[in-house]
Order: C-alpha cells, then sequence, then structure tokens
C-alpha cells in the first residue's frame, strides 16, 4: 500500500521528522515500510506562459512557448504538448536541473530554436503517471520554487498485516506515527459531520439487508444537488500519489477517504437505482452485472451483490455497476459506506479475478463503526468540493452494534513476557496515546476498553504487544533462558545427523547429494507404472507438480538427463528424502512417509560396463549400511518395476527388505530421455538405523593365518552366493573368511559353465594351524560343492 | 691362492675401500666370511695346527678380522650416506604438475545448513522433531488459530488431497505434536523438514522449500529470551559481529509476532546495493506462543509460556553463500552443487 508522506502529516505534526525517519518509525512499530521514494521539488520553479506558437519547422506537434520565469526574465521554452496555453502557470525546470525523472535539463536547439528548459508533465515530476500534458498549477508566482504549490513528496510503500485493517489507511497509520513520535493526533476518529438538509434521508432512499451475516451494517448517505467536475489540484496529487487515477470530485472522493479511513465507499447515481431502494442481498444465478471496468460478469449464486428494487448495482465490497455509476450529469447521489463480511469478499473477489482496493480492505473484516465515520468524512467533503446538500438522518441499518470487548490486564505481566521493565505510567500512556482507555482497579489490574477500530484486541497479550511496539524492542535486552530444570530429555542424535554416516561413504564413492522435489509429474509415475499408491494434489500448480512422488529414483534419472544435457556424462547422484504412499484402502488418510536413500549412476553403454557399475554400486551400498553401523544385508534376485529384471537384487537386512539395487530397466532410462545404461538402489533407511548397532571391539588374531584359493567350475546358473554359503557351512570353525573374487568364462571351462573363484582365510584363536588341516577342511568343502552343485574344481 | 693373513688384511682393506655400492660390499663380505670365505677358510685351519700354535693364531686371526669387519662397516656407513644424498640430489619432481581428481563427492548445500542450524541449536539444548509432510487440516491450520476464512491464511495458500488432507505449509504442525507427545515441560525443540505453499515458481520462492522452525515453552520465558536465543543462533552461524533485531508482525500463532533480521553482513548494517540499503536482511518470523496453541497442543497457559521462530533454511543458505536463485537449490544441477 501506498503512504503520503504529505498527507499523514495532516494528522500529525512531523516537523524535524524526515520521510526517513518516518519510516523508520513505522517499521519498529510493525509497519514494514517496503520503499521510499523521495521526489525533490525544490529545484522546480513556477513559470507563467506568455506566449505559445507553433514550432514553424519541426513535423513533430511541437509548440515554442515563451515563458515569464521571475525577476523579469523570459525563457524560450520547447513543449510536445498543447495545453500549457498563454496565461497558465507550469512547472518549469531550468537548465542544469535534474527532474524527479532523473533526467538532467539542458540548453538545446531544436530545429533552428533555442530551447532554454522544459515544462513538466506530472509523470516527470513522479507525482503522477499522467504523461498527456504539462502540469497545469492551480497557483503560484513565477519565479518561486514550485515547492511553494506543492510540497516536496515522500511516497512510503508499506506493508500493513492482516490482523490491522484500520491502517489500510493515512488516519490509522498516522496514528501510529503519532504514537511513535509521542506527538498528538490532529484528528478525531468520529468526524462531527452530520446533514441538515431536509427530508431525513432514510424517507428517501430504503435501505433492506436480506443477507445479515454478510453484511453487518449498511449507511446510505443522501446527497442532493451536487456538481460533478474534476477535483482540485491538491485531492488529484493525493490520489495520483498513492496509485489511484482521479475521474470526478465525486468519485475522486470516495477513494480519498477509502485511502484516507481505509473504508471503502461507492456513490450510485440516486435517480438511477429503480425504486429508490437498496437491497443487499446474495446474488441470483444467472444474474449479470456490467462492471465499472467495463466489463460484464456472470454472478454466482453465493456472492453477495447491493441490488435496486429490480437488479445487481454492484458486487458487494468489489465493484460498482456502470448503469447506476455517477456521471458528468448526476446531481443527486446516494453514498454507501457499509461493512461486508471479509471472507464473503474475498471468496467472491476470488472467484471474479478482481482484487480492488475495497476487496483488499474488506477482506481483513472492518469495524462497522468504521462505515460512519467514513461516510461523514466523505458526505463533508462532497459538500465542500462538489456542493449540494447533505441529508439528515440517512439509513443506516446495524441490525447487531459492535459490542466493546473489555480486556482484563495485570499490568506487571507487560515486564514478565517482555523480560524488562516498562513502567506502569510508560504502559498506561501508551495504550492511551494509541486511543485504548485505561482504568486502574482496586487490585491493581487494569480494565481497558481497546478504540472501536482495534477489533484485534481481545486478550491480555494483544495488549503486551500494544505495548512493546511502541516502547520498543530494541529497548528489550537479549538474553538465554536457564533455569534450574529437574527433568530433562537427553541428547537423542537427530535421524538426519545418523545419516551423515551414509553421507561420508556416498561423497568418498564419488557421490553428490541432490535435494529434487517431491511433487512430481502423475503422468509420468503412471508411464513408469508406479502410480498405485500415488496422491494426487486437487489443486496443482500445473500437471509437472501434480502427485507426490513414490519413488526418489525418477528425479534422479531426470536429474542425470540435465547434467548430461549440459554436458556431463558421468554423474553420480543420490538423495535422502521421503517417498509417499498412500495407505491401501485409506486414500483419505495421511500416508506413509518411508525415508528412503536412493542412488543413481552412469554406468556406460555395454552390457558388462553395466554388470561391472552393478558390483561397484553394490560395495557402496554395503558401505552406507557399514558406515550406519548396520548389519550386512542379503541379497535376492529381485523383480521390479523400474529395474532391468536380469539384474534386479531385492535387498534384505535381517529379513526384511529394504528395497533393491539393480540396473534400471531400459524403458526407464529412454523414457526419461537418458542415453545408456544406468544403475540405482533405493531403501528404507529407517529400519537400517533400527538395526544399527555400536560396533564392539573384538579381540585381534594372535595367530596366522592361511589363505587358499579355489576355483569352482559349475554351470552358468548357479550363484556365487549359493557356493558362498555352500563353502561357510561345510567349512567348520577354522574358515575365517571367505569372498568370491573372479568370475571366468572362456576356453578354460565348458561351455555353459563358468568358474568362480574364491579366497578362503583359515585362522584358529588357539594354536596356529598347518596346512594338513587346512587340506583336510578344503576337501570337505569340495566334497559339498561337488555333491552339491556338481561342481569341478581347477588348478 | 693362499694369503697369509698380513697379505689378506691389506688386500681385502684396499678391496672394501673402492667398493662402489652396498651391493658391491656384501659381495667382499661374503668373499671374506661366507661359508668358504677366505677368513673363515684360514679359522678353520687352526684346530689343524700343533697344539701351542693354535692359541696365537687364533688371537692374531681374530684381531684381523675385528679390523675387517670395522673396515666393512665404516665403509657401509659411508655408502648409505652416499646413496641417500644421492636420493635428495636427484629426484627433483615439476611440483606444479597438478594431482589426480580426487573424485569425491559433495554434500548438498542445504543439508550443510540445515546440519549446522541443528548443531547450534542442539548445543543450546534444543532436540529435533519430525512429522507428517502430508498433514491434516486441524494440525496445519486449526491448531495454529489459523481457522477457515482467517484472512492471515492467504500467506498460506496450500496443496490439498482432500478438504481435510494438505501439503504442511510450515513445520509448524510438528509443535502441536510434539507437545501432545511430550505433554510436560521443559519443551526444547526444533522442526526442520520440508514444507509446501501453493506459490508459482521465481527466483525468490518455490512451492516447496525447507523449513526449520524452532519451539521452547517452560516458565517465565520472555521476548528478550527469544532475542536472546535467536541471536546466539545467528552469530553462531555467521560469525560474532551480527545483530539481529525483531520487529513487530502478525501471526495468529504468536502473541506478540515478530519478523527478525539480521545485519547485511556485506556492509554490516551500514546499507548498501544488496540490502536494498537498509542494512538489515529479513530471515524469519517469531513469538510468545499463543496462549490457544499452547491450549491445542494440551499445555496450560497459566503455568507455561513459550516462544516460536521459523525461517527458511534456503534463505538461509542464500545469505550464507550469496546464492541469488533459490531454484538452484532443487534443479540438481552438479555445477553448482559442487560449489560446496
Ligand atoms: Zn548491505
Amino acid at each position: 500500500m501506498k503512504l503520503s508522506y504529505e498527507w499523514l502529516g495532516d494528522f500529525v505534526d512531523l516537523t524535524d521528522v524526515s520521510p526517513k525517519d518516518a519510516a523508520e518509525v513505522l517499521t519498529r512499530l510493525g509497519i514494514e515500510v517496503e520503499s521510499l521514494t523521495l521526489v525533490d521539488l525544490s529545484q522546480i520553479v513556477v513559470g507563467k506562459i506568455l506566449e505559445q506558437v507553433k514550432h514553424p519547422k519541426s513535423r513533430n506537434d511541437l509548440w515554442v512557448h515563451q515563458v515569464d520565469i521571475g525577476g523579469g526574465r523570459v525563457q524560450q521554452i520547447i513543449a510536445g504538448a498543447p495545453n500549457a496555453v498563454v496565461g497558465t502557470l507550469v512547472p518549469v525546470a531550468l537548465p542544469g536541473t535534474t527532474v524527479p525523472n532523473g533526467r538532467l535539463v539542458k540548453d538545446m536547439n531544436i530545429a533552428g530554436y533555442k530551447a532554454s528548459g522544459m515544462l513538466c508533465s506530472a509523470d516527470e515530476l513522479l507525482l503522477g503517471d499522467d504523461h498527456s500534458g504539462i502540469l497545469i498549477l492551480a497557483g503560484g508566482t513565477p519565479g518561486e520554487p514550485l515547492t511553494t504549490v506543492i510540497p516536496s513528496q515522500a511516497i512510503m510503500d508499506v506493508e500493513v498485516t492482516s490482523n490491522r485493517p484500520d491502517c489500510m489507511g493515512h488516519l490509522g497509520v498516522a496514528r501510529e506515527l503519532a504514537a511513535g513520535l509521542d506527538r498528538p493526533l490532529k484528528r478525531d476518529f468520529m468526524p462531527s459531520f452530520t446533514g441538515t438538509a431536509n427530508p431525513p434521508g432514510r424517507e428517501l432512499v430504503k435501505v433492506i439487508i436480506e443477507d445479515p451475516d454478510l453484511c453487518s451494517r449498511y449507511i446510505g448517505g443522501v446527497i442532493k444537488g451536487v456538481k460533478v467536475g474534476p477535483s482540485p489540484e491538491w485531492l488529484q496529487r493525493r490520489l495520483r500519489a498513492c496509485g489511484v487515477r482521479p475521474i470526478s470530485n465525486i468519485v475522486d472522493i470516495t477513494n480519498y477517504v477509502l485511502l484516507e479511513y481505509a473504508q471503502p465507499l461507492h456513490a450510485f447515481d440516486l435517480t438511477k437505482l429503480l425504486g429508490a431502494e437498496i437491497r443487499v442481498r446474495r446474488a441470483r444465478d444467472g444474474e449479470k452485472l456490467l462492471c465499472l471496468d467495463g466489463v460484464e460478469r456472470e454472478l454466482a449464486g453465493g456472492m453477495l451483490v447491493i441490488a435496486d428494487s429490480q437488479r445487481p448495482v454492484a458486487i458487494a465490497g468489489v465493484i460498482g455497476g456502470e448503469d447506476t455509476a455517477v456521471a458528468a450529469g448526476t446531481v443527486d447521489i446516494l453514498l454507501e459506506a457499509a461493512t461486508f463480511s471479509g471472507p464473503s469478499v474475498r471468496q467472491t473477489a476470488r472467484a471474479l479475478g478482481l482484487r480492488t482496493e475495497a476487496s483488499a480492505r474488506f477482506e481483513r473484516g472492518l469495524p462497522p463503526e468504521l462505515a460512519l465515520a467514513g461516510a461523514r468524512r466523505a458526505a463533508s467533503l462532497i459538500a465542500e468540493l462538489a456542493g449540494g446538500s447533505v441529508h439528515r438522518e440517512w439509513p443506516d441499518v446495524y441490525p447487531e452494534p459492535q459490542e466493546p470487548v473489555r480486556v482484563r490486564l495485570k499490568p506487571w505481566v507487560v515486564d514478565e513476557v517482555l523480560g524488562t521493565h516498562v513502567p506502569l505510567q510508560d504502559s498506561e500512556a501508551i495504550l492511551i496515546r494509541l486511543g485504548f482507555h485505561v482504568k486502574v482497579l482496586g487490585d491493581g489490574e487494569w480494565d481497558v476498553l481497546p478504540p472501536v477500530f482495534r477489533l484485534d484486541v481481545t486478550i491480555p497479550e494483544d495488549l503486551v504487544e500494544e505495548v512493546g511496539r511502541v516502547y520498543g524492542y530494541d529497548r528489550v535486552p537479549p538474553t538465554l533462558p536457564g533455569r534450574r530444570h529437574d527433568r530433562w530429555t537427553p541428547l537423542v542424535p537427530s535421524v538426519d545427523r545418523r545419516l551423515d554416516a551414509a553421507r561420508q561413504v556416498m561423497a568418498g564413492a564419488g557421490f553428490t547429494e541432490t535435494w529434487n522435489p517431491a511433487l512430481v509429474s502423475g503422468r509420468k509415475l503412471e508411464a513408469l507404472r508406479i502410480a498405485a499408491l500415488a496422491m494426487r494434489v486437487s489443486n496443482a500448480l500445473s500437471d509437472d507438480m501434480d502427485t507426490l512422488r513414490t519413488s526418489l529414483l525418477p528425479s534422479l534419472v531426470d536429474a542425470v538427463a540435465l547434467n548430461r544435457d549440459r554436458g556431463r556424462n558421468e554423474v553420480r547422484i543420490y538423495e535422502i528424502a521421503s517417498a509417499f504412499l498412500a495407505r491401501v484402502g485409506e486414500k483419505y488418510s495421511q500416508p506413509e512417509e518411508p525415508l528412503r536413500l536412493a542412488a543413481v549412476a552412469t554406468a556406460g553403454n555395454t552390457p558388462d560396463s553395466g554388470r561391472a557399475a552393478f558390483y561397484a554400486l553394490k560395495s557402496v551400498l554395503a558401505g552406507c549400511l557399514e558406515g550406519l553401523s548396520a548389519p550386512a544385508c542379503t541379497y535376492q534376485r529381485g523383480a521390479a518395476e523400474l529395474f532391468h529384471p536380469g539384474r534386479c537384487a531385492a535387498v534384505i537386512l535381517e529379513g526384511r527388505q529394504l528395497g533393491y539395487l539393480g540396473e534400471l530397466h531400459p524403458t526407464v532410462a529412454d523414457g526419461l530421455k537418458v542415453e545408456g545404461r544406468l544403475v540405482a538402489f533405493e531403501i528404507d533407511v529407517e529400519p537400517v538405523l533400527a538395526n544399527s548397532r555400536t560396533p564392539l571391539a573384538q579381540p585381534l588374531p594372535r595367530f596366522p593365518a592361511i589363505d587358499r584359493d579355489l576355483a569352482v567350475v559349475v554351470e552358468e546358473h548357479v550363484a556365487a552366493g549359493l557356493l558362498l554359503a555352500a563353502i561357510k557351512e561345510s567349512a567348520g570353525d577354522l574358515l575365517e573368511s571367505a569372498r568370491a573374487f573372479d568370475e571366468y568364462h572362456g576356453a578354460q571351462v565348458p561351455e555353459g559353465q563358468k568358474s568362480i573363484a574364491f579366497t578362503l582365510t583359515f585362522r584358529s584363536p588357539e594354536r596356529t594351524l598347518t596346512d594338513a588341516e587346512v587340506d583336510k577342511v578344503m576337501t570337505e568343502i569340495k566334497l559339498t560343492l561337488e555333491k552339491r552343485h556338481q561342481a569341478g574344481f581347477r588348478v | 691362492m693362499i694369503h697369509g693373513p698380513d697379505e689378506l688384511l691389506n688386500d681385502y682393506k684396499s678391496q672394501i675401500a673402492v667398493t662402489r655400492d652396498e651391493k658391491e660390499l656384501e659381495q667382499v663380505r661374503v668373499a671374506l666370511f661366507g661359508n668358504s670365505g677366505a677368513m673363515t677358510n684360514l679359522i678353520k685351519e687352526i684346530p689343524g695346527l700343533p697344539k701351542e700354535e693354535r692359541s696365537d693364531r687364533g688371537r692374531l686371526l681374530n684381531g684381523i678380522k675385528q679390523q675387517l669387519e670395522g673396515a666393512i662397516a665404516a665403509r657401509l656407513g659411508e655408502l648409505r650416506v652416499e646413496r641417500l644424498a644421492d636420493i635428495v640430489e636427484t629426484e627433483a619432481i615439476d611440483i606444479t604438475f597438478p594431482g589426480p581428481p580426487l573424485g569425491q563427492g559433495h554434500l548438498h548445500v542445504l543439508t550443510q545448513v540445515r546440519r549446522q542450524i541443528e548443531t547450534v541449536l542442539e548445543s543450546l539444548g534444543y532436540q529435533v522433531e519430525l512429522g507428517p509432510e502430508v498433514e491434516t487440516e486441524w494440525y496445519n491450520f486449526e491448531a495454529l488459530n489459523l481457522t477457515a476464512g482467517h484472512p492471515a491464511r492467504e500467506n498460506w495458500d496450500s496443496f490439498y488431497f482432500t478438504p481435510e488432507l494438505l501439503l504442511r505449509a510450515h513445520t509448524s504442525p510438528v509443535q502441536i505434536r510434539a507437545m501432545q507427545r511430550i505433554k510436560e515441560p521443559p519443551i526444547y525443540i526444533i522442526t526442520p523438514g520440508r514444507c509446501y505453499r501453493r506459490d508459482a515458481p521465481e527466483a525468490t520462492r518455490l512451492p516447496y522449500f525447507s523449513q526449520v522452525e524452532g519451539l521452547a515453552i517452560d516458565r517465565a520465558l520472555t521476548v528478550g529470551d527469544m532475542k536472546g536465543t535467536l541471536l546466539y543462533m545467528i552469530q553462531s552461524l555467521y560469525g560474532i559481529e551480527r545483530k539481529v533485531r525483531v520487529r513487530p508482525s502478525y501471526f495468529p500463532f504468536t502473541e506478540p509476532s515478530f519478523e527478525f533480521d539480521v545485519t547485511c553482513g556485506i556492509c554490516n548494517g551500514m546499507g548498501c546495493k544488496s540490502c536494498r540499503h537498509k542494512g538489515w536482511l529479513e530471515v524469519g518470523g517469531c513469538g510468545m506462543v499463543h496462549p490457544q496453541v499452547l491450549r491445542n497442543g494440551g499445555i496450560d497457559p497459566t503455568e507455561w509460556n513459550g516462544y516460536a521462530w521459523g525461517f527458511g533454511i534456503e534463505r538461509m543458505a542464500m545469505l550464507k553463500h550469496d546464492v541469488d536463485d533459490i531454484r538452484l537449490f532443487y534443479e540438481s544441477d552438479l555445477r553448482f552443487l559442487e560449489q560446496f
């Protein structure tokens, strides 16, 4: 919201308070000034047009002016607009001055004519966006600084929090500023102005609220005999400064009061309201309204409208209708000042895609007392600037008048909450400055009555906040809490910190961590056939983020594709995040959110490179589990949608399946636009952490080991894991470890068979083993392998 | 050729002196003292001598043996010194040539920042609490005083699955769940995690982001305690010269409510282009927990009070590492991720 410093000065004395100081005070009070635009007009002078002739040579429409700039000096100035006719007063920027919009004015020669200076438009002076002509001044003396007519401007762009609708106008903000500066506020909230003309307004117009749940008050001010015309310069200037385009005095005044009191108003042409009647009701299906912006809108059933006896004439709190609007010939008006329900206005504005200055204020829930204040202020301005007679006793339908909410405050609570000492009289003075009434009760407690425009203050904590922000939170010294506790929770390492052990392994293996969005394309999950348990967002922003991912792998494959596009061939990445799985049969309950560790690596283009990468990744996975101090996992041939059926392992820990390791299915990589092979794993990490054990030291071996290699020749289909199991079973206690280290196919073994080489380590904890002892065990192992797997042996 | 002991001594002494390396010296040693070495052979002859000559002969040979062993040891010392000197004199390399790439992967910068935040707050006694990302309307909004139709709801525009189920818009629901679980204060927790809001992606915000919220519930906590906690956290993360200010603001779940700002690290609070000449950078929101929120969490507000704060991990990372586009964190471009 834009605020004019000049306007604030109407309500609070800003002597010695620069716009920057005011902005600082407001920010510290909770009205954040996001930017401050300073418009220095002191270098611009007032000029009077003595002569205006068309430039005879230029092909553009240029006018050559002789301008009196005071002190007997006359400048020749050329301008592109015709409106600076003889006799008008205009702002002049002489050569050497910089105009507020940043332009430096120099002596120029335009097609043979000298131009010494510039006549300024409102736009160039940053007084609005009107650049159609030269700004014509209402008064002033040639040669005097422009600031004798128009003060230098400072426009603040502020952010008002949603609990402070009263600060959506200059008066409310000025009240805060006055409290912050400890200066008096020069204006009472409720203007004393009332109409006097007869007959009473309520005999001229009938107002009926049919839906009081959506409209708590409706005032219809009756003013007859106005003269519609342009507003005075000062009023137009202030509207422009706040980004509002001047239209005519009546409309401008309603906008002016909106910007001043935060109360939206609307003026109807009274003679155009059929039946001299206002009905506040919900729209009927199919009703339409041609709005002030020239758009005809279809109204939905729930929307609140203002209607006359026949038809809607305005959408309540959002926009007025064209047919009943104030126009050039309007003489009698009905001034609407109403209080509409915030949620209702918000819904309507949203449904219509139309957010107006009015709706932005109603949405926050305006106090009904504000309606009367705004109506009186507008009526007095209309009487002053547009003439007309204001009728007495307006219709004012206010079925349930706002009840005052008193708040009981133990004033010492202020110190307890803030953590610093605020003298009681300071607290009281602050509340009074903000418009609160404070009554000190016998027990020392305070009975506090907030001002009628402060519906947000209902509990003692709200009062503490009022005191605190005016007293100044900068004056509250920072402390650290420290108490003598008799109860505590010992520190438990967080899941994320425990997983750092896995991150360390991944980093060592060359994998970089990624964070990918959990919202992905549902269509993509369907194409990958992993959408069965997917949760779909009902109000997605776009269809590439409409579904919660059921697996981290598609995001990682996408990331590989992105890095490939950007020139990286080898990619190794991983992610730790939750997947989301709807609970079967319970579509409307919270899903399971298993925390996953998933990794993807590029794996060359050949079957062999894919196989090698599979085993390399298997080691990385094993390393992660070891890093997390979990027992080693086992692998079984697995089948999962995303994986190559011949190259997929189910990862099993203590009998529970954690996930899968394998080469990705060729259609997955292809579908996600990645060339070549990819290997990947994705596991649930919670069961791993649950099985994590503090490692206990084992005694170091005291006797030497004996190593033996064994090359086992078996049928192709026999898995190394089976052979290893047979070896371990038959070897007895002396076998310390056994590991397969090579697989061989080729000339040395028969067709259809393979050779797997194992290295076996034997050791006794009690003595040095002899070769003879180990030979005996080796014979036993070979017998078992022959019997179970028809194995042969290579030497 | 048969040498007499003296000849043998002189002959071998000169041989020892001219050896060029340890290998040649070893050959000489074997020629003298090996199984059939010259010295060995002379000693073997002693038992065949007449009995009265044996001891003189023995003494003589022993003396010669000691002299030769001494000469060998001395020469060995010289040769070793020469060899080591030779190593250092002749093996200089081009130390400007680069080492091979380490191939180490990187931790995501958000993980690093989250880790720092957790570490700093754990040092103040806060514990990490986690909760579901798909939340109910009650935990995400109602319990936090953000009732339906509340004007502030606009800032928490959310993704819904059903009217009751949505992606959490902040990690505050975890605070409510923690109060309900722990029941008895003191409660000092932080709630890191992913959140979602229905905002179109742009350089400063995304529909998905990560937060850390903190919550302290105890007896007689103050705004000063909240300020001190924030200051301790910010100084620990960014350096002791940083300052924190709290500015009044509004959240339905705290009263009083604040935004908290940190002095700009580039200009030290003097104002510069990077902080839009304010000297301060907005970091997050904070406030004293609203009594109704405590009640909703099952805590008696007449006995306990508390403060809470929250901020985006991305925002902290952007301030710390001068990142100007939040989208970079979630794009998984290795050229970005490998910078940290
Ligand atoms: Zn700065």
